[in-house]
């Protein structure tokens, strides 16, 4: 049998009338990362914990290995997690938190013992192995977490945004770690997250969710490049979306006209009736921003409004004449030749080719 | 040296003040009164071991100790034992506001003198009370309940458990449930959820409850003499015959001292165990 490792087939899960995953189907190959994103109350952690068997779906299937799992209690599953707000036992030490896992399954004191050390020295704790818990960083509890885990070996991980607490400077390594330990055991790992950054930079595919819905499946490029709707354009941020009627449409390209100018877009292969509503996305790093005209294909003149530095990175935050927001992201070092100051003026330009038709105009 | 803060200063001087008078007064004057004589019956001043010498040497006496002890002991285990299911159904399967009515409803039997509910047992427990008759029409009985150990333990019962079953609902419902959800997760099954987390996680409200009805069972005079028919005699019970018995209140001061000092003893070993953290700090 070939079935994915995981498979959602048409999951629902209400709480009286609150449903907080209206429908989810999903699968998920042995060996991938994914990152379940979305704003809170999306229904992604709720998706995560009916993995684990906390909570049962209220209809559809939920298949771990090919097996039924709906019915299955969590202590007869071998899906760990990684919990926010990790959950450590504050009774036990470090090496016997570890040790927890292979315990209930009845493993021998030695073995038990040996593998937890193994575990501990691979996370880099093995100072600590006979410390309090309460004494460690934020750093360390996440290291003793993942320890915790990972000792049963189990095919698929469970992670609910565990970095949420750490500081920026440790997310960024225990990304790291996290993305090392994915690669080298070749578990499954699902993390569910509502951090753009964290998902974008670990996970080989992505599953964005809304009000309990997945609004797209894929890998961060595309998500990226070509989000699904107007919501996913929104929420992995630093996207313009322009909206107007269709003025022409053709094989390959369309043009919708709009207050500010007419601007084009390649179909990719969607067929939208002229007169009609629709969004195109042009990513804030696709956009030139020049102080002269341009004879470039999609031309807007902007007013800054302000600018944002993150490491080398600007975003600078512009408004079209008729209030429309633009977001344009360069390299630091190109601002020096631009003469940056708010209130400026500018001319903003984008090829067609990097423009991207929603699908469906839903806003 | 900290300047002391008037502000502060007085609001703990009416605590300390109280203490003073009441508590520490008292005790320091039982403690010199262990050292008085009695002649012609009246105490006089002094500073002699006789009482201390006398006490210690009786075998009644310690026979009176160990037993007061173990009874205590007993009480608290069978009080810490009896509550936990209570407790537990309060804590983790029963909604918020049955809670809440079921801790009002356990501080009623306070409302009562503690006195007159222990009389109220006669009735039930008496050789023609209500357990022997029901127990008579099954054609069992009766057996003897009143003046026995297991009165005693009753007494002890109708003191010490609705603190009991207060105290644990309280510090079971404050442990971390999440813990518990992590348990299963790493394949511990319900049952044993209780023994591997909810226990430890809840234990220094479960040993402070312990050590309540600890205390409360070994100073109780009522229990043991009421229903307990003060066979063998409780250390309490000692001391209300020794202060009968000729005025010898400086030799009730030593038996009162040893249960105090005893009861020092008990308290800081729990509180210890119950705020001992696991591992090296």
């Amino acid at each position: 049998m070939n079935e994915p490792l995981v498979v959602l087939d048409g999951v629902q899960k209400n709480f009286g009338d609150f449903f907080a995953v209206k429908r989810a189907d999903l699968t998920i190959e042995a060996g991938e990362f994914i990152a379940i994103m979305g704003p809170s109350g999306c229904g992604k952690t709720t998706t995560l914990r009916m993995l684990a068997g906390l909570e049962a779906p209220s209809a559809g299937d939920i298949r771990i290995g090919g097996k039924r799992m709906n019915d299955v209690p969590p202590h007869q599953r071998d899906t760990p997690m990684v919990w926010q707000s990790l959950a450590l036992f504050p009774f036990l030490n470090v090496r016997e938190n570890v040790e927890f896992g292979l315990k209930m399954r009845g493993v021998s004191t030695a073995e038990r013992r040996r593998r937890a050390f193994d575990w501990i020295e691979r996370l880099e704790i093995g100072e600590f192995a006979e410390r309090n818990i309460e004494t460690l960083s934020g750093g360390q509890k996440q290291r003793v977490a993942l320890a915790r885990s990972l000792i049963t070996e189990p095919q698929l991980l469970l992670l609910d945004e565990p970095l949420s607490a750490l500081d920026a400077h440790l997310v960024i390594r225990m990304q790291g770690v996290l993305a090392r330990l994915q690669r080298e055991l070749g578990i499954t790992f699902v993390y569910v997250t509502h951090s753009h950054s964290e998902a974008f930079a670990m996970a080989d595919r992505v599953v964005i969710m809304s009000q309990g819905e997945i609004a797209q499946i894929g890998n961060p490029r595309e998500i990226y490049r070509t989000p699904a709707n107007r919501f996913v354009a929104e929420f992995v941020g630093r996207n313009n979306i322009l909206t107007g009627t269709i003025e022409s449409s053709d094989t390959d390209q369309v043009t919708i006209n709009s207050v500010i100018g007419n601007f084009s877009a390649p179909t990719e292969g969607i067929h939208q009736e002229p007169g009609s509503l629709a969004s195109i996305v042009i990513a804030a790093d696709m956009v030139r921003i020049t102080r002269e005209a341009t004879d470039a294909e999609n031309t807007v003149v902007a007013t800054l409004i302000s600018e944002e530095f993150v490491g080398s990175i600007v975003t600078l935050f512009l408004e079209a004449a008729d209030g429309t927001e633009f977001k344009v992201q360069l390299q630091e070092r190109a601002l020096t030749d631009l003469d940056v100051h708010a209130g400026g003026q500018f001319h903003l330009s984008w090829a067609t080719a990097d423009a991207h038709l929603l699908p469906e105009n839903n806003g | 040296m900290r300047r002391l803060n008037a502000y502060a200063l007085t609001f703990r001087l009416p605590i300390i003040i109280w203490q003073a008078i009441f508590f520490i007064g008292p005790l320091f004057f039982m403690i010199a009164m262990s050292f008085f004589l009695v002649k012609n019956y009246r105490m006089v001043e002094a500073f002699e071991f006789k009482n201390w010498d006398k006490m210690l040497s009786r075998n009644y006496v310690w026979d009176s100790y160990w037993y007061t002890l173990g009874l205590a002991a007993l009480s608290s285990a069978v009080a810490s034992l009896v509550a936990f299911p209570a407790a537990f159904a309060l804590a983790y399967r029963s909604s918020e506001s049955v809670r809440r009515w079921a801790i009002f409803l356990l501080i009623i039997p306070f409302f009562t003198s503690y006195l007159v509910r222990t009389f109220s047992w006669y009735v039930i427990l008496a050789e023609s009370g209500v357990i022997n008759a029901g127990l008579g029409y099954i054609g069992l009985g009766p057996y003897t309940m009143l003046n026995t150990m297991f009165g005693t333990i009753v007494g002890y019962m109708t003191l010490t458990l609705p603190l009991v079953v207060i105290l644990q609902t309280v510090s079971l419902a404050s442990a971390d449930r999440s813990l518990i959800q992590a348990s299963q997760n790493l394949g511990c099954p319900p049952w044993r959820t209780i023994f591997a987390v909810i226990l430890p996680a809840a234990k220094t409200g479960l040993i402070v409850a312990a050590l309540f009805a600890f205390i409360l069972s070994f100073g109780d005079f009522v229990a043991p003499y009421y229903l307990g028919g003060s066979k063998p005699p409780t250390l309490p019970i000692l001391i209300i015959d020794t202060t009968k018995a000729g005025q010898q209140w400086p030799r009730a001061a030593v038996v009162a001292v040893i249960m105090m000092v005893t009861l020092f003893v008990v308290a800081f070993t729990a509180i210890f165990l119950a705020y001992r953290k696991r591992g090296s700090k």
